[in-house]
């Protein structure tokens, strides 16, 4: 088989879910203006939401960051990805699974974990995917030609071992018959935080720390940094899970140890972003945002280090009685999964795709073009959830008003919501446009020096 | 990249780097111990500090079959998307949660003990649903199930608040039977409190209405 066949593969097929996880989030949207659109029972707001967050978290992030690792980690450790059958036939199960996760809970069935819904055997399935990945990643280091190990090697490495963990808690040991209420919701939001802390942000990270200097041609800022980063993530992000239950029903010292690890995250944060940041700082003005995956990279990383503000804020329990449970928690994960992780993996897709097939993306400036429809849209998204949280927040507490008088008045920000998401899929429809025409159009071969 | 990194490059010589840097194994075992200490800390260790978590001090309510079916189908749906099921120790959820002038008593973690499937929920598009059992009748429900903007001449007096505002999917594709198990099901939450007053101060145990 040809290098790079099953980092290719993974890649292509993840687009695929990407446009239609964002589209059904484009009916979800809808669904919140005009309740009454696409009223049969596989439409239903519950199984679309849910078939939504399982194709962007899993069919798209997970499945596009499992390719940028295979490509990302042979050509660090000087050597080739171990079996590039194994790959193909991770991609192949992968997608099995995702489309028949996204059937069944069209269908409902689904479990009553959140971002946890795939039903049975299709979790079982992901396990096995993931098995099938951590063998190839493992033996690829193993077979390395290098001595030492780069910064996004320790992040893919992790991504790896937490993962299972995180997953197979998330998905498996909450179904167990002897786990019920309130420690089954306990383990939920272990999952539910951990997915994104400790899936989606050492993937993103890796992807970033090789893309970040590469497309800059600069040395990473520092390499000490870095270190503080990962053990300090490695450490911190595990205990965050009860602060989604802040007055809830559970402990209140385990309520408090989540606030306290919430506000250490800043730590690995604020030194994965000075990183990022200084290596920027330390490219020559004029080359700092030339092209899309600077661009891409840079407003990533600045979305990050909002979200991962945002995160500590929200969760001190006099900021938590205003923020929480309304639509500024929506806001904040769009911020982590759209703003940040997406915006790496789209980053990275645009360096190393063409890398792969060896010919030159077909329009830098449609790339250009995309990165600005995205960010402003996504600003104005974020923000706007943002805003009618607060709103929501503070009126739920005046006894004034009635509940559906207040969702009454969410009418025009469902409204902006809808739009600016609208926005989004059109900047992503492009980026297909971009990557199809790279690969089957009219795009330019690569110098082989550029390769 | 990692060798020519700026700290380095300043004191112009090579630090010495710490082992894991080259040997898989150790990188692997450290990531997972790290990791593991908040896991177990805050997985394994709260149930057993707290034993609410599955064990309750008071009587708790045990779902009948009609009822386990009608929580199949509240999953079945994603109705925990838009509905929580807490009633957080917070002035205004138990207020705004009440019934007629009176709080709702703010969700304990032992009334959870018998739910196979927790639904406690983020988010809040509709409203909490902990303590809605016996606040509305069953008829209510079967009417706002059917159709939630539109719920016939019997509640004529919601008609306009609900069509104007309610964002909830309309449920006409659950039988019959469904909807009723579905009631049954939402008839129980918030019954291991005994928390509503009738007009001579007793105790309201009405949810079969």
């Amino acid at each position: 088989m040809k290098p790079n066949t099953a980092s290719k593969l993974l890649i292509i097929c993840s687009m695929l879910y990407l446009i239609i996880g964002i589209s059904l989030g484009f009916v979800t949207a809808m669904k919140l203006i005009w309740p009454t659109i696409g009223e049969i029972e596989i439409l239903t707001f519950g199984r679309i939401r849910s078939v939504h967050t399982n194709l962007v978290m899993f069919g798209w992030l997970l499945q596009s960051g499992m390719g940028l690792a295979f490509f990302i980690l042979p050509k660090l450790l000087h050597t080739k990805l171990y079996s590039e059958k194994l790959g193909v036939a991770t991609c192949c199960l992968f997608n099995i699974t995702t489309i028949g996760s996204a059937t069944m809970i069209f269908a409902g069935q689904m479990k009553n974990i959140e971002y946890g819904e795939i039903p049975i055997p299709f979790d079982y399935l992901t396990v096995i995917c993931w098995v099938m990945f951590a063998i190839n990643i493992f033996a690829t280091v193993i077979n390395r030609n290098v001595k030492y190990l780069y910064v996004s090697v320790w992040y893919f490495i992790g991504a790896v071992i937490w993962t299972a963990f995180v997953y197979i808690t998330g998905n498996i040991i909450t179904q167990l018959p002897f786990i019920a209420g309130i420690n089954q919701a306990n383990l939920t939001w272990f999952y539910v935080h951990n997915a994104v802390g400790l899936v989606f942000t050492p993937m993103g990270v890796a992807i970033a720390y090789y893309v970040i200097p590469k497309t800059l041609n600069t040395p990473l800022y520092s390499h000490k940094l870095s270190l503080v980063g990962f053990w300090v993530i490695a450490f911190v992000y595990v205990w965050t899970g009860a602060h989604h239950m802040i007055f809830g029903p559970i402990s209140y010292w385990l309520q408090t140890v989540a606030i306290l690890f919430s506000w250490s995250l800043i730590i690995p944060v604020v030194a994965v972003i000075t990183n990022f940041l200084g290596t920027y700082i330390a490219t020559p003005k004029e080359k700092r945002y030339l092209g899309p995956i600077a661009k891409f990279m840079y407003m990533g990383t600045i979305f990050y280090l909002l979200t991962c503000l945002q995160g500590p804020f929200q969760s001190i329990r006099t900021v938590n009685i205003i923020t929480s449970k309304n639509d500024w928690v929506v806001g904040h994960a769009h911020m982590a999964l759209l703003g940040a992780f997406s915006y790496f993996a789209v980053g990275g897709i645009y360096h190393v795709l063409p890398r792969i097939i060896g010919r030159k993306l077909y329009s830098e400036k449609l790339g250009d073009i995309q990165f600005w429809i995205m960010t402003i849209a996504s600003v104005l998204f974020f923000g706007i959830l943002w805003v009618s949280g607060v709103l929501q927040g503070y009126l739920w507490h005046n006894m004034n008003g009635t509940f559906l008088e207040i969702l009454k008045m969410m009418k025009p920000y469902h409204a902006i919501r809808f739009v600016s998401g609208g926005l989004i899929i059109i900047g992503f429809i492009i980026f297909l446009y971009n990557i199809m025409e790279t690969l089957w159009g009219k795009a330019q071969e690569m110098k082989d020096a550029e390769v | 990249m990692g060798e020519s990194s700026r700290d380095e490059g300043r004191r112009g010589v090579i630090m010495k780097k710490p082992s894991f840097e080259k040997n898989l194994f150790l990188l692997g075992i450290g990531a997972f111990f790290v990791f593991s200490v908040g896991a177990i800390l805050t997985t394994v260790i709260p149930p057993l500090v707290d034993n609410t978590f599955y064990k309750s001090p008071y009587p708790v309510h045990t779902y009948t079959t009609q009822e386990l079916q009608g929580m199949q189908i509240y999953q079945a749906n994603g109705c925990v998307y838009c509905h929580t099921q807490q009633i957080r120790h917070l002035k205004a959820d138990q207020v705004r949660f009440g019934w007629r002038l009176v709080e709702a008593p703010a969700s304990q973690s032992w009334e959870y003990v018998n739910d196979r499937l927790h639904f406690l929920g983020t988010k809040r598009t509709g409203p909490d649903l902990a303590r809605v059992g016996g606040k509305y009748t069953s008829s209510w429900h079967w009417a706002h199930f059917k159709d939630p903007r539109n719920m016939g001449e019997k509640y004529q007096t919601q008609y306009g608040r609900f069509q104007e505002a309610s964002l909830m999917p309309n449920f006409y594709f659950l039988s019959d039977e469904k909807i009723k198990d579905l009631t049954a099901y939402l008839q129980t939450l918030g019954r291991n409190m005994n928390w509503r007053k009738g007009q001579n101060g007793e105790y309201l145990n009405d949810y079969e209405n």
